[in-house]
């Protein structure tokens, strides 16, 4: 018993009724003047065939459908216009010729807030202009503008409220993700959940999607839409849809680009002449607090060789990127199938990323009721950094500019950095001012390092209809993703066989592997129903979700450079324990979730829509009696164009106007098991392993084992509820062709996660807690204009922008502020503390001296430090006992007449004003054009960086390094005043005129080109002979420019790995350059 | 109807697939396969041993004992200096945010905490018949005396510190209680030390295995100074009198065998932090003091001469090696000036002297290459008559370090004793396994003898000093006590104030241990002059009129050392600023608990 759908509801004597009227209209037309049109209809974005497209008599009610191939065959008159309509595609009109073949190419209706467009919302999709929540979508099509390595760099400007910012340039580099703001201050605690159709990825792993192979983004922002995923949905939610196959003939796509990278800007330093006579100048000063011994290789500065080495050892980059997909269907099977491969050689010598993507798609719908959905999607990734990345990440990338200019007085052998003869140029071993220093160039060649990781998503579902309206769906899918890296250093006794007594370093190597595989059971049910004008749309479900994590590894000092065998080192120390979630450690976790969901939506008269969302989640982070939270939501959305008094309003396209409350949660930033107490046994230190505390202690030189309480219990410990308001309203001008969406929102995230820094009064130094409240309040705005000026010629306009007014509101501690804590430790003296977040303050709020200047001369150093004595007592001093002119001068800011750690303050936020992103388009005739720009304002850079520029000493080091160009033309002499840069000295860490402080702080707002793109698709008629149905050639460039005040090489400066504590510290990490693309698309 | 047939098996499916999610809460149950919890743990007897060892694994840091205790017990008399990152200490202008300060505070309430959870658990352990009676009151006295020991060194530091003596396990404390006083802190450590010394074992009883464990004896020591900080001086002296101290340790005949490599955990120690070369452990940096490395000191060599290691972090006063009274055998077992040789026998039985280490080896090769232009070589590695160094550099070229920074050219031969070690030259053995001593007999004798003279019984206390100087002048000590030269190069005034005998004593017997600047503030106000004795004595030991700040330019001029070429080679001469005989309280543990208090003059 077959059902047609469109025909159901009417019963079978009308129907027989219907058929026979239609068969005699048709026959009527007969008589007149008809021809037999036949034709094609295709899409004209990707030439793929329209199946299904309904193609009417106008004026009539004469139509056929076209077919699989999207041909149709009708009998019309020669006066007659046919109209082609079909769903999410402007509809046209063709005037019946001569011909008798009539071809028509459909374009896509760009207009979002049309009736058709729709959006995920999770569990299911909805009509975009029914949506009651805050969602921004980002199409395929605006993904395919920017070549990018993953989908969340696609993200960035593109969707008002959603923060993207590259953390890096390396090869996969790191991207950090923000909706609405800061919520958490634990590391990875404010990273929204990805949803890859229809599996939430609980671990991670988005950049494992090829770009290439999405259909949509759509972002879940306010607690009306995200309440359905309930404990994870404090952080937005970002639904992926992939693409799939349509009905019609296959369409096969290659998509290749090549990209060249440019070299990146440098940092101006010294070279070696003018570090040698920087050098002999210091160890010639007798003002120096502590003496600075000569060097005999420096004393004929025109003798030296120079090494510049930022320009050995970055590159020009090149990227390469194919892409092959096939896609089609027929009515009962649809599939699609893609290959993806991205070669990625990075700007860093030896740093590579390369990933190999597989997926494929497929639909089957056996009969008009029962209807299966599976997804396959794998990626293979392989990615180098030889000379790390990341200062965080023990990055070595930021030594670049600290090297000394020269080798001379190093290697005997050669002065060069590599002779080619396998010679590599070393810092002088006996010299202790630079013998602490190597050679980048020899740690690239002879480091060996590899990192492979495997993802395999699959899912598949079975969904059934019972009666109309009713369905019931099952949901199963797998993800697991395998991790195995390890590195090698060989030993290094050069130095020592030139120079007796010098250090040998010992080969060392590393290995470890980590798996972690997740399984998701979900079954749904809904019903959506239309009784006259009340229509509903119903969802239930359940869900169980487990992650099973193990990892191990180690390190040691192999017997020889060929050896890789953990077994066979020496010394060897395992990993230390960390947990699921990170890249290293030993054991195995397993987590789950268990959870049930529902949402009804009610709209009257397609004025008004209600929506109410609820979501009860049981996870097993938390004690027992604290597994649930429920989580609920309600929405209001008023269609106000639809009222009579709106409806004739020409000028007013549409309007509606949205409302929402609802509470989310976040439990993303703990590790399982925190709300145990819990014992470690430290190893009896058999190896030196198990960390620097291994609670073992030897009696009679016998370790024996030590257990100690290494967490308390707390079974208060829960998820962080966001309590999220939003009212936004959507219009629409022009006949659609400007639309404008703004929202307000008001985010309280209560309770926030975060393992804090704890008075070790307690016993710990850390305690996983919660641990208080963070406001976002904000204001997002979003506007497009499309206008087809002429057939040739059309164009468009979008811009995001977005506000976060960022607050702490409570700590729950007792202490009143939250200092940075976490990966990133610069290595400067008076730099331990670069951020303090004290309530009323946003977060990551950098702080440290406030700098007045230079000093001067004598007589104000005087000055200050008699009126210290005079308050404190004889020996007291302003600043510091050594403070000369030339030296900073800091703020008393507590007025106590001396200079201490009290008299640090805040000095900026690194959270900007607003951010946003505009986008110009434009097509003429066969030629498409596109910029970018995207922006932030408002924010503070703290710049590291500048600091070491600096810095002639080697800081928390004994040794000198490299500064910049600038402070050596400029920095403070008696003769020389500078009110920027103070005097030079060789160990700061006695003045500390390089502590953390405002002299650092600078504007970090920018303006950048991120891509400028112009595209050439050639001739139709050029292709049909070779059965293509469509060529696209282009150009791009990414970063072409930027407009900022900021002095480094790049504002563009994120949340260092992911912990938003070390937010906008620069630390002359890996740089961004220009990307030049030549790209083809090919469609047939 | 074909139809609705197949639509009910599909619902009663579905629906069957459902409802199992429903139903599982046990789903949620998820057992910790990475940590221990306290039902898993305390089963055995080892067990709850373990759970008193990690309490004495807080000493086990470098952090704790070189940078906080060492550092505070040695920099701040200035008869040692610092030419590492912590330059600071050498002025007095030592920062609240100095980073060690933070890990000696917190690994110290880490330890007490340890201390603090495992009485309950011991007793539980009893009551449970896991552990009997007599291996509970050892544990119990162990984890008494090792919170007392750490409040000991705590408030010595710091002045009075927060009282955290909660035990609960389940509810732990929020932290935020503010400093008691010190005396407040001093109490509390004498009724730890009491408890302990009723439930430790003797020394006479306790298993060679145990062997470091703490001992009845040890309790008694640190309860008599405690004691002495309260001026409890009767009861110090009965502290200080208990058998189970002068029945149990004795000297060493020789002085300079009590901190060789060889007599580890010897007869006069009372009490010493152990430290141990794991099998398959290095000593390089592989094998350091930071994660995830070992735990092995970091005090031996980085404190020699950077002629022989390359480091060269620690540097003496020539004004303590010429204070020593002629005769005095502690003197080269102390500190190593310029053209002394080294009297360890441990390192000349292992290098033959200075001479044969790596680089002195390597750097005499080098002059022999080239003896006409290697100048460095040959006046770093030549006694100056074309043999081999074999002395802590010479008085011609002392070794002020092979980078040219400011150093002395004098060197700690407390801790130049380990003759594993070559720092940090060819392959590397910079990290010792050493233990080190906190208590030891001859502090207690002084500490008695400083005791007798508060009570008045001087000749008890010349006695008790005699004993001590009597070994230092290797039989018998002159009965004239004298310093050697004072810091301007005169001959020193004979010492009449048994007081200032005592605290010279302290000074050639205890410098560069853990104990001198402790037992100096311990001392309190001078009533003669009302002024500190700690302040007075850095003060008179150091300083001369004229000598000023560091950078004179007419520096006191020795014989040799720092001033031989009219530089001061590191050596500062400022008074310690009032006040600043205390440590500041750690800025960080100050934000986390904004109860403390910071101590006045920082």
């Amino acid at each position: 018993m077959k059902k047609n759908l469109l025909l159901n509801g009417i019963n079978s004597s009308k129907r027989s009724v219907l058929i026979i009227l239609l068969t005699v209209f048709t026959s009527c037309i007969a008589f007149a003047q008809t021809r037999q049109i036949s034709g094609k209809v295709i899409s004209s974005d990707n030439e793929s065939a329209l199946a299904g497209v309904t193609v009417k008599i106008k004026g009539t009610s004469n139509g056929v459908a076209t077919d699989a191939n999207g041909s149709f065959n009708i009998s019309a008159p020669s006066n007659a216009t046919l109209v082609f309509t079909y769903v999410g595609y402007v509809p046209q009109e063709a005037i019946v010729g001569k011909s008798n073949v009539m071809n028509i190419r459909l374009a896509p209706d760009m207009n979002t807030l049309t009736e058709i467009a729709v959006v995920a919302i999770g569990y299911g999709t909805a009509k975009k202009s029914d949506l009651t929540g805050a969602v921004s979508s980002v199409s395929a099509a605006t993904i395919a503008k920017v070549p990018v390595t993953s989908l969340d760099q696609a993200l960035q400007g593109r969707a008002a409220g959603v923060q993207v910012t590259s953390n890096d340039a390396s090869p996969g580099g790191n991207i950090t993700v923000l909706i609405r703001g800061v919520g958490s201050l634990a590391t990875n605690g404010n990273g929204p959940l990805y949803v890859v159709d229809g599996f939430p990825l609980d671990n991670g792993g988005i950049n494992n999607i090829n770009p290439n192979d999405i259909a949509s983004i759509d972002v879940l922002k306010d607690a009306s839409a995200t309440a359905i995923y309930g404990i994870r949905a404090a952080n937005g939610v970002v639904i992926v849809t992939t693409k799939k196959g349509k009905k019609g003939t296959a369409q096969v796509s290659v998509d290749a680009y090549t990209a060249f990278q440019s070299k990146p800007k440098e940092y101006d330093v010294l070279n070696a002449q003018q570090f040698a006579t920087l050098y002999n100048t210091i160890a010639a000063d007798p003002k120096q607090s502590v003496a600075l011994p000569a060097f005999p290789t420096y004393s004929d500065p025109s003798s030296l060789h120079n090494v510049n080495w930022q320009d050995l050892v970055y590159r020009s980059g090149l990227t390469q990127n194919y892409s092959v997909a096939i896609r089609g269907g027929s009515d009962k099977v649809q599939a699609s199938t893609s290959l993806g491969y991205y070669d990625q050689k990075g700007i860093v010598l030896g740093s590579y990323f390369k990933r190999v993507t597989f997926g494929n798609n497929t639909d089957y719908q056996p009969t008009n009721w029962l209807k299966s959905s599976s997804s396959i999607k794998y990626t293979f990734q392989d990615s180098q950094n030889p000379y790390g990345s990341q200062l965080i990440n023990g990055g070595s990338l930021v030594q670049l500019t600290e090297l000394p200019p020269t080798l001379d007085g190093g290697n005997k052998l050669t002065y060069l950095p590599s002779d080619g003869n396998g010679n590599f140029g070393f810092y002088n071993p006996k010299f202790t001012e630079i013998s602490s220093y190597s050679n980048p160039l020899y740690t690239i060649n002879n480091n060996r390092s590899y990192g492979l990781n495997n993802f395999l998503l699959a899912n598949t579902s079975l969904e059934a209809q019972i009666i109309s309206g009713l369905k019931i769906k099952s949901n199963i899918g797998i993800n697991t993703s395998n991790f195995a890296g390890s590195y090698f250093s060989p030993e290094d006794d050069r130095a020592f066989n030139q120079y007796p007594g010098s250090q040998i370093t010992n080969a060392f190597y590393s290995q470890h592997i980590n798996s972690t595989f997740n399984w998701l059971w979900e079954n749904t049910l809904s019903y959506d129903k239309t009784f006259g004008k009340h229509t509903i749309n119903f969802l239930a479900g359940g869900s169980e979700q487990k992650t099973f994590w193990n990892g191990m590894g180690g390190s040691g000092i192999p017997p020889n450079g060929v050896i890789r065998d953990l077994a066979q080192v020496s010394n060897l120390k395992l990993d230390t324990n960390t947990p699921a979630g990170s890249n290293t450690g030993n054991g195995s976790n397993i987590y789950d979730l268990q959870s049930y969901f529902g949402r009804l939506t009610y709209n009257y008269d397609d004025r008004y829509i209600l929506t109410g969302t609820v979501r009860r989640d049981g996870s097993s982070k938390f004690d027992e009696s604290n597994y649930y939270g429920t989580f609920p939501s309600g929405a209001i959305a008023w269609k106000a164009k639809q009222e009579s008094f709106l409806k004739n309003v020409n000028w007013l396209s549409d309007l509606k106007f949205r409302g929402s409350y609802g509470e989310v949660g976040n439990q993303g930033a703990i590790l399982p098991f925190q709300y145990q107490e819990l014992f470690s046994t430290g190893l009896p230190a058999s190896a030196n392993g198990g960390g620097v505390d291994n609670l073992g202690y030897p009696f009679n030189k016998l370790y024996q084992n030590g257990t100690a309480e290494i967490q308390p219990a707390n079974i208060k410990l829960k998820w962080e509820t966001d309590y999220q308001t939003d009212i936004g309203a959507d219009a629409a001008f022009l006949n659609g062709d400007l639309t404008i969406t703004a929202d307000w929102y008001n985010r309280r995230s209560k309770d926030f996660l975060l393992s804090i820094a704890v008075p070790a009064q307690t016993g710990f130094n850390y305690l996983t807690q919660n641990i208080g409240s963070i406001d976002n309040k904000g204001f997002e705005f979003a506007a497009n204009y499309n206008h087809n000026v002429s057939k040739d010629f059309q164009y468009g306009v979008s811009l995001t922008v977005a506000t976060v007014n960022n607050k702490l509101t409570s700590v729950n501690s007792g202490a009143s502020y939250i200092q940075n804590f976490g990966g990133l430790n610069v290595p400067g003296d008076g730099w331990a503390t670069f951020s303090e977040t004290h309530i009323g303050q946003p977060v990551g709020e950098f702080y440290g001296y406030k700098s007045l200047g230079i000093f001067q001369s004598q007589t104000q150093i005087d000055a200050l430090n008699a009126a210290a004595v005079a308050k404190h007592g004889a020996g007291s001093v302003y600043q510091h006992p050594n403070t000369q002119p030339g030296d900073r001068y800091f703020a008393d800011t507590n007025g106590d007449g001396i200079v201490d750690a009290n008299d640090q303050v805040s000095l900026g936020s690194p959270l900007p004003k607003f951010y946003g992103g505009f986008d110009l388009s434009a097509t003429y005739k066969a030629f498409d054009f596109n910029a970018y720009f995207y922006g932030v304002y408002g924010n503070k850079i703290f710049n590291f960086q500048e600091s070491v520029l600096e810095s002639f000493q080697n800081r928390s080091f004994v040794g000198v390094e490299n500064v910049s160009t600038d402070y050596y033309n400029n920095y403070w002499t008696p003769s020389r005043p500078s009110t920027v840069y103070a005097r030079a000295q060789a160990n700061d860490d006695v003045e500390g005129n390089n502590v953390a402080s405002s002299a650092y702080v600078e504007n970090g707002s920018f303006l950048k080109l991120k891509t400028f793109t112009v595209g050439y698709t050639l001739p139709h008629s050029l292709l049909q002979s070779i059965n293509v149905s469509k060529v696209r050639l282009y150009v791009s460039t990414q970063n072409l420019f930027t407009i900022t005040s900021y002095k480094g090489l790049d504002p563009e400066i994120g949340i260092q790995g992911g912990n938003p504590t070390q937010n906008g510290i620069d630390t002359g990490t890996y740089p961004s350059s220009k990307y030049y693309t030549i790209g083809l698309d090919v469609t047939f | 109807m074909k139809m609705q047939k197949k639509y009910i098996i599909l619902i009663a499916l579905l629906a069957v697939l459902i409802i199992p999610l429903a139903c599982k809460k046990s789903f949620l149950h998820q057992t910790n396969t990475f940590s221990s919890t306290v039902g898993s743990t305390f089963n055995k007897p080892q067990d709850v041993v373990a759970l008193v060892n990690s309490i004495y694994d807080t000493y086990q840091n470098s952090d704790f004992m070189k940078k906080s205790m060492w550092y505070y017990a040695n920099f701040l008399t200035h008869d040692w200096y610092n030419n590492g990152n912590d330059v600071v200490w050498n002025n007095y202008t030592i920062p609240s945010t100095f980073g060690a300060l933070s890990t000696f505070w917190n690994d110290s309430y880490i330890g007490i905490a340890r201390a603090n959870a495992a009485l309950p658990i011991i007793a539980t352990a009893k009551a449970k018949g896991v552990i009997d009676q007599a291996l509970a009151d050892r544990l119990t006295g162990e984890a008494y005396f090792l919170r007392g020991m750490t409040y000991y060194y705590l408030a010595g530091t710091f002045g009075g510190v927060p009282l955290e003596l909660d035990t609960s396990t389940t509810e732990p404390t929020t932290g935020l209680l503010p400093r008691s006083t010190q005396d407040q802190v001093f109490t509390q450590i004498v009724s730890d030390m009491k408890q302990a010394e009723t439930l430790l074992l003797s020394k006479t009883t306790l298993p060679s295995g145990d062997l470091g464990r703490a001992t009845k004896g040890a309790a008694y020591a640190y309860e008599g100074s405690a004691q002495m900080w309260l001026k409890n001086y009767a009861a110090a002296l009965a502290a200080f009198n208990n058998s189970e101290i002068t029945n149990n340790y004795h000297l060493l005949p020789k002085f300079v065998d009590v901190h060789e490599f060889d007599h580890q955990n010897n007869d006069e120690s009372l009490f010493e932090v152990q430290f141990d070369l794991p099998a398959g452990g290095t000593q390089d940096w592989n094998g350091s003091w930071q994660p995830p490395g070992g735990e092995l000191g970091w005090i031996d060599s980085f404190g020699w001469p950077s002629e022989i290691t390359g480091q060269g972090y620690d540097y003496g006063s020539p004004a303590l090696e010429y204070s020593y009274q002629n005769g005095d055998t502690r003197k080269y077992a102390t500190i190593l000036g310029p053209g002394d040789t080294i009297v360890s026998p441990g390192i000349i039985a292992q290098w033959g002297g200075i001479k044969g280490y790596p680089n002195v080896t390597g750097g005499y090769a080098a002059y022999l290459a080239a003896p006409n232009t290697d100048v460095t070589d040959k006046n770093r590695y030549t006694d100056g008559h074309g043999n081999i160094i074999n002395s802590n550099g010479t008085a011609a070229y002392p070794w002020y370090g092979t980078d040219g920074t400011a150093r002395s050219g004098y060197t700690d031969a407390k801790k130049w004793r380990d003759p594993n070690l070559t720092g940090g030259s060819g392959p590397q053995k910079l990290f010792g396994s050493q233990n080190q001593i906190l208590m030891r007999l001859a502090e207690v004798i002084l500490s008695r003898a400083e005791c007798k003279i508060r009570l008045g019984d001087n000749a008890g206390a010349l006695a008790d000093i005699a004993l001590v100087r009597n070994r230092a002048f290797g039989g018998t000590a002159p009965l004239v006590f004298q310093d050697g030269l004072q810091v301007d190069g005169t001959p020193a005034p004979v010492i009449t104030d048994p007081m200032q005998m005592v605290l010279s004593e302290y000074r050639h017997e205890l410098t560069a241990e853990y104990s001198l600047m402790y037992l100096l503030r311990r001392a309190g106000i001078d009533a003669a002059t009302n002024k500190p004795y700690d302040e007075e004595f850095i003060h008179k030991v150091n300083h001369v009129a004229g000598a000023g700040p560091d950078n004179n330019p007419n520096p006191i001029i020795y014989p040799f050392g720092p001033t031989s070429d009219g530089k001061t080679h590191g050596v500062t001469y400022n008074d310690i600023p009032t006040g600043h005989d205390l440590l500041p309280i750690p800025q960080a543990a100050i934000g986390l608990n904004p109860n403390l208090k910071q101590n006045p003059n920082y």
